[in-house]
């Protein structure tokens, strides 16, 4: 472990590439990714399936699939560098770092109540002793807000609602008392109802906690409600980020302007949402230049040959697109 | 029971056993009506009833009582070939409802065959047809499932439904495993359907912004209750049941400043231990001691047609609802 900088942030991840085999070939589901969340805040990840969110994920925890492989970057918390080796631990116990997953029923052991489950890390990650490490389980289960607890300790992760699952999920994600908590997609398969609980809930541990937040999800108003930060995600990269807000009221590149005018508001029913033409690119066959231009609306030539990079444009923004500055709001597409 | 509907669920109630020789009632005694080229949509929580009304209406539940018409005539538990035409469903999943081995050509020839709906000769012109009606190319005749993206199967499934000619569809949250610049797709085609065919659909799904965008009419149910049901904008602009505003104020909102506190403490119960009075009272945020003692009945709330299952329908929401 090294100090990598002196003004710490909760997370840093920079210039991260993953490479994973597929039918033979090699793709790069994660180019060049940078981001850092600083304590007690939220990074959402928004993107179409396949765009590589997942992946960045489990590459930051050390958990790529088979094959997988890290072949840039590094990782931070709170300003100690993770050896990819040592992220490789098993829900990223170690180093501070947790994931919750979408599908909780999946990522808990069937045959352990959850009781147990939660009180493993304390016990021996933590080193509290048997009574102690019970104790703190109870106590993340109320925190959670898991209604009688006590009962609930005994309880096999089949016995329990969706939204206790999650809830679950969360307890044992917090039980090795991380600084940073990555989210994938959590509330996906939860009731707007629940939903609401569960995005309640971890914006109480940002508060008093400080837990740092990075939260992949395909809703842009989940990501709205549970981020101050925006990261879009196309085909691998990063391609904007920024202050959610602002993204959302005038994004600088054209594809997230396309995710947005894609969204179907509750609000707005008579707004006739319009998809994004075509469909994400086949990773082993990339276009050159820059990955959108096929179904880019302001593409030009230029944009098939010169590669984009992300780019500042504006106070705490930065989009990877060529014509960044054509983009207004109320730009619509014909 | 109105006339000008084609479908017509009457007083149905749908149950399954479960431990210690109890019953779980799935569906308790729901009415709805289709009118004839519209869009009924159903929302609610998961394990509200939703696919068990659509499956009772399909007959591959049968109703422990009450009764289903299609255009007027009751449907008996033994339907006829022509009936179950008549009445077509679209699933979450499209892969699962597909043959991956046929190509689309194969399954949807086959269906015209068996229900001798077109000659021989028509049958290339019809499949190219039902591609352009669901925004496909005539060249996806050649493909099988597998070469399709989710989107694409979905407008497949969408067209081996369309091939039978049926009265009602019924989709099951359709869009809910596609992507979102996906559902956008697939919502456009169900409204060009409606308009280009007049076609009667019941649209089930637990994502309101997408109900709201494509209703005509909306039902909400909670606990196998229909507890409101209206046209849409009585629904979403005025809606008079607690459960129902709780439900919209907390769908996720682009331009949320932070996260709104959530309106329903708790879980819906299981529907084998139902609540007395109110189903929804331990968890409703304005419930008064009436609420436990008596079941509201589902009765007129504001203007014509709009239904709401609530002691205080028609009283304005209460600051208790806010917190
Ligand atoms: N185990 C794996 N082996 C090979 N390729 C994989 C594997 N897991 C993911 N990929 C590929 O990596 C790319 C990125 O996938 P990833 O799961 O990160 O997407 P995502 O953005 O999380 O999508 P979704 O919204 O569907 O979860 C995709 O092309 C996917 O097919
Ligand atoms: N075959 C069955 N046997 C026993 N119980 C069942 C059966 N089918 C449904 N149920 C129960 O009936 C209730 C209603 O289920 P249903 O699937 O109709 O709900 P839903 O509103 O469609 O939910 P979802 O949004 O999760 O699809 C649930 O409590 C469910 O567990
Ligand atoms: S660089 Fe060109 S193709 Fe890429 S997003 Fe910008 S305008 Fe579109
Ligand atoms: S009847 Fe009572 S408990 Fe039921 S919804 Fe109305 S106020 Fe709430
Ligand atoms: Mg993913
Ligand atoms: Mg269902």
């Amino acid at each position: 472990m090294s100090v990598v900088s002196a003004a710490v942030s909760a997370l840093a991840v920079e210039d991260l590439s993953v490479e994973l085999p597929r039918d033979g070939t090699t793709i790069r589901p994660v180019n060049g990714v940078s981001f850092t969340v600083e304590r007690g805040r939220s990074l959402a990840i928004v993107g179409e399936s396949g765009s590589g969110k997942s992946v960045t994920l489990r590459a930051i925890l050390g958990l790529l699939p088979k094959g997988g492989r890290v072949t840039s970057g590094h990782v931070a918390v709170e300003g100690r560098t993770l050896k990819e080796s040592r992220r490789n631990l098993g829900r990223g116990r170690d180093a501070h770092l947790s994931i919750v997953f979408q599908d909780p029923l999946a990522a808990l052991n069937p045959v352990l109540t959850v009781g147990a489950q939660i009180a493993e890390a304390p016990r021996f990650v933590l080193g509290l002793t048997r009574r102690a490490a019970r104790d703190r389980a109870l106590e993340l289960l109320r925190l959670v807000g898991i209604p009688d607890p006590v009962r609930r300790y005994d309880a096999y992760p089949h016995e329990l609602s969706g939204g206790l699952r999650q809830r679950v999920m969360i307890a044992v994600a917090l039980s090795s008392e991380p600084k940073v908590l990555l989210c994938d997609e959590p509330t996906t398969s939860l009731d707007v109802t629940i939903q609401a609980q569960v995005l309640a809930l971890l914006s109480d541990l940002r508060r008093d906690e400080g837990l740092a937040l990075v939260f992949v999800t395909h809703d842009l108003g989940v990501a709205a409600e549970v981020a101050e930060d925006l990261a879009v995600m196309y085909a691998g990269r990063l391609v904007e980020t920024g202050p959610v807000s602002e993204v959302l009221s005038s994004p600088k590149h054209p594809y997230t302007f396309g995710l947005l005018e894609s969204a179907i508001d509750v609000d707005t029913p008579d707004r006739i949402p319009l998809a994004i033409p075509g469909s994400l690119p086949d990773l082993s066959q990339l276009p050159k230049g820059c990955a959108f231009h096929p179904r880019c609306f302001l593409a030009t030539p230029e944009c098939t040959t010169t590669d984009v990079e992300l780019r500042s444009v504006g106070e705490g923004r930065a989009s990877a697109c060529l014509h960044a500055d054509q983009l207004t709001i109320g730009t619509r597409r014909s | 029971m109105t006339s000008g509907n084609v479908l017509n669920v009457e007083h149905v109630s749908v149950s399954f056993p479960a431990e210690h020789g109890r019953r779980l009632w799935a569906v308790d005694d729901v009415s709805l009506g289709l009118e004839r080229g519209t869009v009924l949509g159903i929302v609610g929580e998961s394990g509200s009833g939703k696919t068990t009304v659509a499956r009772s209406i399909t007959g591959q539940e049968v109703p422990s009582s009450g009764e289903i018409f299609l255009d007027g005539v009751p449907l008996d538990a033994h339907r006829s070939r022509s009936t179950n035409r008549a009445i077509q469903m679209v699933f979450q999943d499209p892969y699962a409802s597909l043959n991956p081995r046929l190509t689309v050509r194969q399954v949807l020839r086959e269906l015209l065959r068996i229900h001798h709906l077109v000659s021989r000769d028509d049958e290339e012109e019809r499949c190219r047809e039902l591609m352009r009606d669901v925004g496909l190319p005539p060249a996806a005749l050649d493909g099988k499932p597998g070469q399709f993206s989710g989107g694409q199967r979905q407008r497949i499934a969408i067209a081996r439904a369309l091939a039978v000619e049926p009265q009602v569809l019924i989709a099951d949250e359709p869009v809910s495993a596609l992507d979102v610049s996906v559902q956008a797709t697939i919502l456009q085609l169900f409204h060009d359907l409606r308009e280009r065919l007049s076609l009667s659909v019941i649209f089930i799904s637990h994502n309101l912004a997408v109900v709201r965008h494509l209703s005509d009419r909306v039902a909400v149910m909670y606990l196998g209750k229909i507890v409101e049901e209206g046209e849409r904008e009585q629904i979403f602009s005025d809606p008079r049941h607690p459960y129902t505003r709780s439900l919209l104020a907390s769908v996720p909102r682009l331009h949320a400043a932070s996260v709104a506190p959530p309106r329903l403490r708790g879980e819906p119960p299981s529907p084998v231990d139902r609540p007395s009075g109110c189903a929804f009272h331990p968890r409703c945020p304005r419930a008064e001691e009436i609420c436990a003692r008596e079941s509201p009945a589902l009765l007129e709330a504001g203007d014509g047609g709009h239904l709401a299952a609530c002691h205080f329908r028609n009283e304005p929401p209460t600051d208790l609802e806010d917190s």
